[in-house]
């Protein structure tokens, strides 16, 4: 559904991407993971037509996202990690001059299913200015949502919202997914993508340095973790094949140790070197 | 080139400017300006002087109306650009839509100008209500909705070129009020040393001033007439060119 090859980004002496390519199948939800600055935002623009790669290709449904932007716009929609509504128009409004650029048929109807989608009825009278965090995020799903996309872009979707709006969130992408939409979502938080990707590609300094399920992924690593807070007091991980493995590993260790699995923040620890922002 | 898609872009607009356009502070913000050019030039200095024959003051009124679209309309919609593209960040939207690059600027273009004339608009208005021999011709009228437009076309390639909302007003200052102050709104063209005539005639206020003051679609009228609609033209393709190669 979603199909880069080869795409590079500069923006002065920065490589935004290096080389990316990558594919996300229909119907799936796909993660990128990666600190901030990653290149993650500069994939989600260059897939949703905002921003020219340098070089590369990258299609949408088999459409060129360069010389067939038009086509690409029709399939897709965008929710991006600033609440880009206008503060001066209210919930309806944002929603009706949205499905109007996007001429959505029976448009009246489509945006009142909508709202009461995301449960944004009662806030519908509401200028954008007047809305909190996770009800601009709320409405910014429903806009993307509004023209039926096939392909669902969603760029760090729950930053800044507190655990329960972020749960409200995964429900509405999860209901996205089996609606048959194909998801592609960019976050930093190791919890949301290991709950809700099928897959999870992990971004660092614009490289794609892996791409698989969350499970194969901790797999590849180690589905074990030894935690051990040496001598300086400094927490160190030991990764382990298997639960004997990382007990005859902690019982070498003197202090204070605790076995447990492994998850997609020791991953990407492996994997880059760097610790990810954890929720 | 394809127009699909204008009409929301100027309803989203519309909707925006509904919500403000009678509030106090857009109301004297919009009228202030030229009233008080209306109340000093006019009224104060204009008693003493007298232009090919008539009252300085129906000389002045023209001009300060097509200097009154002009800034609203160049304003509203560079400023608006800026402001959606680089910090609110709606603009993506546009972009992101099936709408052809012609049909954002036209939308644009056309709610920029709707704001050009609700300006002039409240000025006629005060015109109207003052002693002298100001009239509302069909030409006055014509050069005001051109100028709006043709300013809208400008304001929109400013609002795309501009990388920070300092630098709209770098672009006022340096662009729109000399042309205010030289374009034909205070004076006539023929005061100024001839050098300098030429350059300024060729400015675009300074073709409305000519046809704003006629009477009747002649020679000099057509002229002009001509020269707006090809800097609308041009500043309309520029505006799209921006749109079709945008890229962030």
């Amino acid at each position: 559904m979603i199909a880069l090859s080869g795409v590079r980004k500069r923006y002065g002496a920065v490589a935004a991407l290096d080389g990316v390519s990558m594919t996300v199948e229909p119907a799936e939800i796909f993660g990128l993971l990666g600190p901030n600055g990653a290149g993650k935002s500069t994939l989600v623009r260059i897939a949703t037509t905002l921003t020219r790669a340098d070089a590369g290709t990258c299609r949408v449904a088999g459409h060129d996202v360069t010389r067939e932007a038009d086509a690409v716009k029709r399939l897709i929609g965008v929710v991006f990690q600033e609440s880009n509504l206008d503060p001066e128009l209210t919930v309806a409004e944002t929603l009706a001059i949205h499905g109007r650029l996007h001429r959505v048929p029976d448009r009246a109807a489509r945006v009142a299913r909508m709202l009461q989608q995301v449960e944004l009825e009662a806030w519908q009278h509401r200028l954008g200015r007047e809305l909190s965090g996770g009800v601009k995020r709320r409405l910014a799903i429903a806009r993307a949502l509004l023209p039926d996309p096939a392909v669902l872009f969603l760029d760090e979707p729950s930053t800044g919202l507190d655990p329960q709006i972020r749960r409200q969130l995964w429900d509405l992408i999860r209901q996205a997914r089996r609606a048959g939409r194909t998801v592609l979502l960019t976050t930093h938080y190791i919890e949301e993508a290991a709950a809700l990707c099928d897959r999870v590609g992990i971004l660092r300094q614009g490289r794609l340095v892996a791409v698989d399920t969350p499970a194969a992924l901790t797999a590849r690593v180690g589905p074990f973790v030894v935690d051990w807070v040496g001598p300086d007091g400094r927490l160190v991980q030991h990764m382990a094949a298997t639960r004997e493995a990382a007990i005859e590993r902690a019982r070498t260790l003197e202090g204070t140790c605790t076995i447990r699995r492994t998850h997609l923040e020791n991953v990407f620890l492996q994997l880059t070197g760097e610790r990810i922002a954890c929720s | 080139m394809q127009l699909t898609g204008w009409y929301p872009v100027y309803l989203r607009e519309l909707l925006l400017f509904r919500r403000k356009c009678l509030r106090p502070g857009y109301l004297i913000s919009a009228g202030l300006v030229p009233l008080m050019y209306l109340t000093v030039f006019g009224l104060g200095l204009g008693g003493s002087v007298r232009l090919a024959g008539g009252d300085y003051l129906s000389f002045l009124l023209p001009g300060l109306i097509a200097m009154t679209s002009m800034t609203n309309a160049y304003a509203c919609v560079a400023s608006a650009l800026c402001l959606t593209r680089l910090y609110t960040k709606t603009f993506q939207l546009l972009v992101q839509a099936p709408v052809s690059a012609a049909g954002i600027v036209l939308g644009e273009a056309l709610a920029a100008m709707t704001k050009g004339l609700f300006a002039a608009g409240l000025l006629i208005g005060m015109g109207l209500l003052l002693p002298g021999q100001f009239r509302v011709t069909p030409l006055l009228l014509l050069a005001t909705m051109l100028n709006s437009g043709m300013f809208a076309c400008l304001g929109v390639v400013a609002g795309l070129l501009v990388r920070s909302h300092e630098e709209t007003s770098t672009y006022t200052n340096v662009f729109i009020l000399p042309m205010a102050f030289f374009g034909g709104t205070f004076f006539p063209l023929d005061r100024l040393p001839a050098g300098l005539r030429a350059v300024v005639w060729a400015l675009p206020l300074s073709q409305t001033n000519v046809l704003i003051r006629r009477e009747h679609l002649d020679g000099p009228a057509a002229a002009a007439l001509l020269a707006l609609a090809a800097y609308t033209t041009l500043f309309f393709v520029i505006g799209m060119r921006r749109i079709q190669r945008y890229s962030e």
